[in-house]
C-alpha cells in the first residue's frame, strides 16, 4: 500500500523535519489502528439491523415458500462462519450486491466520480467563496459587508440542505414567473453522450450545477463563519500592533500575519469535511437523483444489502481517516508548534 | 455558459436525428437486468420491453391471448399441453427464436435453483417439455392446471444463455456489455445503453413480428424524488411520470397540456388480525390478543372501521373501499351481497354480546374477566397511509372498547414480526396478479410460519392472519386444477366470500395507481383493463406498442436556449440584489441609533 512506503520514510531524520516525520509515521500508525477497528466493528454493526432481508422477496410474483427457504438458506449461514468469510476477505473485493447482482466495487466504482465531481466543486465554490467572505466580514467587524454577510451565512448555515435542493428545483429547473427553466431537476448526465466528450462534459456541468450550490451554500456559511471568528480573534493580537507599527500597511499586515495565523482552524475544518463529504452528501444527491456514493448508501440501507453497505462504509471510514491525516499533516506544516 | 452550450448542442443533435423517444420517470430502480434475479416492477417492465412471452394478457380485461405461443390446446386429461410457437421470429441479434429456446428456457426453471424464484410457480406441475419440432412445444403435466394458459415467462436464446451456467447465473447483469451480450430477446424494444441508478435507454426493434412499434425508443428515467420528477415533467424533460402519490397528483391536476391519470389498480391495503399465531405443525407460537381469535371480535372491529374515511384520508380519494382479496378490476373478483359496514353502535353491540364486558376504565375484557383488550399494532415506516391507517384505527378501537399501543417498523422488521405472531394487527398490502392462485394460497394453512432447519429462527410464511380452514384448503386444491375458466371463477369467487365472512383480513382500500403524461407529445395510449386501467407498467406492452408522436410537436426536444438562460440569470441577480439591498436597509437602522 502507498501508505505503507510512507512509513517507511520515518527512519530519515534530519533536524528540522524530524518531528515532523516522527508525526506522519505516527498518525499514519493510528489511522491504520482506526481502520482495523472500524472493519471488525462494521461486520456486527449490519448484522445487528433488525428485520428479516427476505422481506423482499415477499413482493415478488407467486414466489413460493420453498424458494422463499432457500433464498434464506443461502442468506442465513452461522454467525462464526460469516465472520471467518468477512476475515478471508474484509475489503468485500469478492462481495456480491445483494439488491443488484453486481459485484460491490463494480457499483461503488461507476457511483464514485459523481461524487467527485460533486464534492470537488462544491468544496472550491465554499472555500474560495466562505474563506473570502469571512476574512473581510472579519476584519473590518462591524462593516455593512460584516452584517450582510453574517446574515446571509447565518441564514445558509441553518438551512437544512435537502430543502435548499427543493427551492432550487423549484426556482431554476421548473421556472416559476420570470425564471425559465435552466437546469434539469435529476441525473448527473443525459443518456446517449459519451462521458469524455464535450457534449458529455457539459451535460455533466448542467446537472451538477444546482446540488453543487445546495451543498457548498451551507458548507460555505460555515467556513466563512469559522474564518471570521479567528479573524476577529488574531485582531487584538500584539503582532499585528507590531506589524503595523513597522509600518506595514493595512492589507499587507492583513494578507502576512492575521491571515496565516488565523486560516488553521478553517483548512482543519475544510479537510474534515472532505472526508464527510464523500458519504455526507445523502439529502442533496437524494433530492437531486444525483447517482453518487450517498444515494447509493440510501439505497443500500433501504434494500438491506449488507455488503454493499460494508463496501461503502469501508470507503467512507478510509476517507475520513485520509482527511484527518491530511488536516493534521497541513496543520503540522503550516505551525511549527504542533510538531512536538 | 456551459449550461446553454448544452442545451445548444442536445437541440441541435435532436433536430438532425429527429428521433422519437418516449422518455419515463420512475421512481424504482431496476433492481436487476437478469430476469432471473431481479424483482422490481421496473425489472418485470423492462424484460416486457426486450422479452416475449409464451403467452400474454388481454388489454381488455387480462384473459390469456397469444404471444409467442400463437395456439395452444390440452389433451382430455388435461395433462398434455401442445403450445404452437410462433413462425418466422428473430431475437435481437437476428437469429431465428424456434420451440428449442422455448423448451430450453422452461427446463432452465424447472431443473433451476435460482431461475425458481421468479418463474417457479409456473412449473411447478410441469413434469416435462419438449420441442417436437421448430413450431411445436409440448408440456406434460402432473396434474391440470389453468397455470398453463398464463405462462408469462420471457423466452430467452438458448445460444446465449446456454454460455451461462447455473452458478454464473446468480452473478450475470445480463447487460449489453456483459460476456455473453446480454438483454437479447425477441420483444419489440432492444436495450440499448444501461447506466445504474441513472437511466435505460431501449431502441425499437423494427423486425417485430408484431409490427414495428411507432415511436424509435424508450427510456427510463430514476427519479429519488417525486418533486422532482414532477417538475421534470412539467418542463419537458420526460413525457411520463410513473407511481405518483396523492400530493404530488393533486399539484398536477389542470396543468396546461399534462394528463394526470388515476387508474383502476390490482393492488389493496388491508389490516390483519393475528387469528391465532401457530407454526405449519400447529405449536402455538407468539403473543397475540386471545380474543382476536373470535370472529365475533374481528367482526366487530371490521364493523368499527370506517373504510371510506381512510380512502379520503390516505389517497385523497383515488381508490374505494375494500371488500375482498382479489381486487374488483379482475373478473374474478367477488363482491359480498351483505357488506359489513361502518356502524360502531353494531360493534358494541356484537362485543357485549359476545361476553366481553367493559371495564370502568372503558377498556373491555375477556368474557372471564381476564385479559383486557389492549392490542399492539404495527404500521410501516416506508409508508404514510400504512401510519395514518393505524393512527385512525386506534381510535376506531377506542370508540369500542379496545385500547391498544402503535409502533412504526421497516417492512423487514414487520415481516419478522409477522413470522414470530407477535403482533395483535398491523397494516400493510398485496399486490394481485391476473392468476389469482398465489393470493388465494396465503390465507391456506400451509402457509403458517415454518422454522428455520436449525431451529432456532421462526419465518413467515404467506399466511399473515393465522386464517386456517379446511373448506377453503379443499376449494383451493380444486380452483388449482380446473382448467374451464368459468368453473374455476365461481370457486374462486367463493373462496374470497369465505374469507371475507370470517374477517381474517379487513381490506381496507383497492387504491388507484396514478400516472401523467404529456398531452402535447404523445397520444394513444391503451389502458388495461379497459377503459379505467393503468396505461403503463401493465401485464403486458400495449401501450408502447401504440403510442405515436403528436404531430407537429417537437419530440425529446429542450425548450430552454440561450436567450432565455441569460434571461433567468439576469432576473437571479436582479432578485438577489434586491435581497442583499433590503438586508443592508434593515440593518442600517439599528446601527444608526447605537451611534
Amino acid at each position: 500500500m502507498a501508505l505503507g512506503a510512507a512509513t517507511t520514510a520515518e527512519p530519515v531524520a534530519a533536524r528540522p523535519s524530524g518531528g515532523l516525520g516522527r508525526f506522519v509515521g505516527f498518525r499514519i500508525l493510528s489511522g491504520l489502528g482506526t481502520l482495523v477497528f472500524v472493519l471488525l466493528f462494521n461486520f456486527f454493526l449490519f448484522r445487528m439491523l433488525p428485520g428479516d432481508p427476505a422481506a423482499r422477496y415477499r413482493a415478488v410474483k407467486n414466489i413460493s415458500a420453498q424458494d422463499l427457504e432457500r433464498i434464506r438458506n443461502e442468506l442465513n449461514a452461522p454467525l462464526l462462519e460469516q465472520f471467518w468469510d468477512y476475515l478471508r476477505d474484509p475489503l468485500a473485493l469478492n462481495g456480491v450486491s445483494a439488491w443488484k447482482g453486481q459485484p460491490v466495487w463494480d457499483l461503488v466504482g461507476g457511483r464514485a466520480w459523481p461524487t467527485l465531481v460533486l464534492l470537488g466543486s462544491s468544496t472550491v465554490i465554499a472555500t474560495v467563496v466562505g474563506v473570502w467572505v469571512g476574512i473581510r466580514a472579519g476584519w473590518k467587524r462591524g462593516s455593512r459587508f460584516d452584517k450582510v454577510s453574517t446574515g446571509v451565512t447565518l441564514l445558509f448555515y441553518a438551512t437544512p440542505e435537502f430543502w435548499l435542493g427543493l427551492l432550487l428545483i423549484m426556482l431554476f429547473s421548473s421556472g416559476i414567473g420570470p425564471f425559465p427553466s435552466l437546469f434539469p431537476s435529476g441525473g448527473v448526465i443525459d443518456s446517449g453522450v459519451e462521458p469524455w466528450s464535450l457534449d458529455g462534459v457539459s451535460s455533466i456541468i448542467d446537472h451538477t450545477v444546482l446540488p453543487a450550490a445546495a451543498l457548498s451554500a451551507v458548507y460555505l456559511a460555515e467556513y466563512s463563519l469559522i474564518m471570521r471568528a479567528s479573524m476577529v480573534d488574531e485582531q487584538s493580537q500584539d503582532y499585528l500592533t507590531t506589524a503595523r507599527a513597522k509600518g506595514l500597511m493595512d492589507h499587507m499586515v492583513r494578507r502576512r500575519h492575521a491571515v496565516p495565523n488565523a486560516s488553521l482552524p478553517t483548512i482543519t475544518l475544510i479537510f474534515l469535511n472532505i472526508g464527510f463529504i464523500i458519504g455526507g452528501a445523502i439529502t442533496v444527491e437524494t433530492v437531486f437523483s444525483y447517482p453518487g456514493l450517498g444515494l447509493l448508501t440510501f439505497e443500500a440501507v433501504t434494500e438491506q444489502d449488507f455488503v454493499l453497505m460494508q463496501a461503502l462504509f469501508l470507503v467512507f471510514t478510509f476517507a475520513v481517516i485520509l482527511s484527518n491525516i491530511l488536516a493534521d499533516l497541513l496543520i503540522a506544516i503550516l505551525d511549527p508548534r504542533i510538531r512536538t | 455558459m456551459g449550461t446553454a452550450a448544452a442545451d445548444q448542442a442536445t437541440e441541435e443533435t435532436t433536430a438532425a436525428d429527429e428521433e422519437v423517444i418516449f422518455r419515463v420517470g420512475v421512481l424504482q430502480d431496476i433492481d436487476n437486468l437478469n430476469p432471473f434475479k431481479g424483482i422490481t416492477a421496473a425489472a418485470y417492465e423492462a424484460w416486457a420491453l426486450t422479452y416475449d412471452t409464451l403467452t400474454g394478457y388481454a388489454s381488455e380485461d387480462f384473459a390469456p391471448v397469444p404471444r409467442l405461443a400463437e395456439s395452444w390446446e390440452q389433451s382430455d386429461d388435461g395433462l398434455t399441453w401442445t403450445y404452437t410457437i410462433r413462425d418466422g421470429v428473430t431475437f435481437h441479434d437476428g437469429e431465428p427464436l424456434t420451440a428449442d429456446d422455448v423448451a430450453y428456457t422452461f427446463n432452465r426453471i424447472l431443473e433451476g435453483q435460482v431461475e425458481k424464484t421468479n418463474y417457479g410457480s409456473y412449473v411447478s406441475q410441469i413434469e416435462s417439455v419438449e420441442a417436437t419440432d421448430d413450431t411445436t412445444v409440448v408440456m406434460q403435466l402432473k396434474k391440470p392446471t389453468p397455470i398453463m394458459e398464463r405462462l408469462a415467462v420471457p423466452i430467452l436464446p438458448e445460444h446465449i444463455w446456454s454460455e451461462v451456467d447455473d452458478e454464473e447465473v446468480r452473478e450475470y447483469t445480463n447487460e449489453p456489455d456483459a460476456e455473453p451480450a446480454g438483454s437479447i430477446g425477441s420483444g419489440p424494444f432492444m436495450l440499448e445503453e444501461a447506466r445504474e441508478g441513472q437511466f435505460y435507454r431501449f431502441a425499437a426493434n423494427e423486425d417485430y413480428w408484431g409490427g414495428a412499434p411507432n415511436i424509435d425508443g424508450v427510456e427510463y428515467r430514476l427519479y429519488r424524488n417525486a418533486d422532482a420528477m414532477v417538475q421534470a415533467l412539467k418542463n419537458g424533460e420526460i413525457e411520463f411520470a410513473d407511481d405518483l402519490d396523492a400530493n404530488v397528483f393533486a399539484a398536477l391536476e389542470g396543468e396546461e397540456d399534462i394528463e394526470a391519470r388515476s387508474s383502476v389498480y390490482y393492488g389493496f391495503n388491508y389490516l390483519t388480525f393475528n387469528g391465532g399465531a401457530a407454526l405449519v405443525d400447529g405449536t402455538e407460537i407468539g403473543t397475540g390478543h386471545p380474543s382476536l381469535e373470535d370472529p365475533q371480535v374481528r367482526l366487530a372491529i371490521h364493523h368499527a372501521i370506517d373504510k371510506e374515511a381512510l380512502v379520503d384520508r390516505t389517497l385523497d380519494g383515488r381508490g374505494s373501499a375494500g371488500t375482498t382479496i382479489i381486487p374488483p378490476l379482475y373478473p374474478e373478483h367477488a363482491e359480498p351481497e351483505d357488506p359489513i359496514t361502518y356502524d360502531p353502535d353494531e360493534a358494541n353491540r356484537i362485543l357485549d354480546e359476545a361476553g366481553y364486558t367493559m371495564g370502568s376504565d372503558g377498556v373491555r375484557t375477556m368474557p372471564d374477566g381476564s385479559d383486557p383488550l389492549v392490542y399492539q399494532l404495527y404500521s410501516r415506516q416506508n409508508s404514510q397511509t400504512s401510519q395514518t391507517t393505524i393512527q385512525f384505527l386506534q381510535g376506531w378501537l377506542e370508540d369500542i372498547g379496545i385500547d391498544s399501543t402503535a409502533q412504526t417498523v421497516s417492512e423487514s422488521r414487520l415481516y419478522e414480526i409477522a413470522g414470530e405472531g407477535t403482533f395483535d394487527m398491523y397494516e400493510w398490502g398485496w399486490v394481485v396478479e391476473p392468476d389469482p392462485d398465489y393470493q388465494l394460497s396465503t390465507f391456506t394453512c400451509g402457509q403458517f410460519s415454518y422454522e428455520s432447519g436449525s431451529g432456532e429462527t421462526i419465518y413467515a410464511g404467506l399466511n399473515d392472519a393465522f386464517y386456517c380452514d379446511e373448506e377453503y384448503d379443499r376449494l383451493y386444491e380444486e380452483q388449482a386444477t380446473e382448467t374451464d375458466r368459468a368453473a374455476r371463477a365461481e370457486i374462486v369467487q367463493q373462496m374470497q366470500l369465505m374469507a371475507y365472512d370470517a374477517n381474517a383480513y379487513v381490506v381496507t382500500e383497492y387504491y388507484d395507481y396514478l400516472q401523467a403524461y404529456r398531452t402535447d407529445r404523445f397520444t394513444g395510449f391503451v389502458p388495461q383493463p379497459d377503459p379505467d386501467g393503468a396505461i403503463l407498467f401493465q401485464y403486458g406492452t400495449y401501450s408502447y406498442l401504440n403510442i405515436e408522436p403528436v404531430t407537429g410537436a417537437a419530440a425529446g426536444g429542450d425548450d430552454s436556449n440561450t436567450g432565455m438562460v441569460l434571461g433567468g440569470v439576469a432576473g437571479g441577480v436582479v432578485i438577489l440584489g434586491a435581497l442583499a439591498y433590503l438586508l443592508v436597509r434593515r440593518r442600517r437602522h439599528p446601527a444608526a441609533d447605537v451611534e
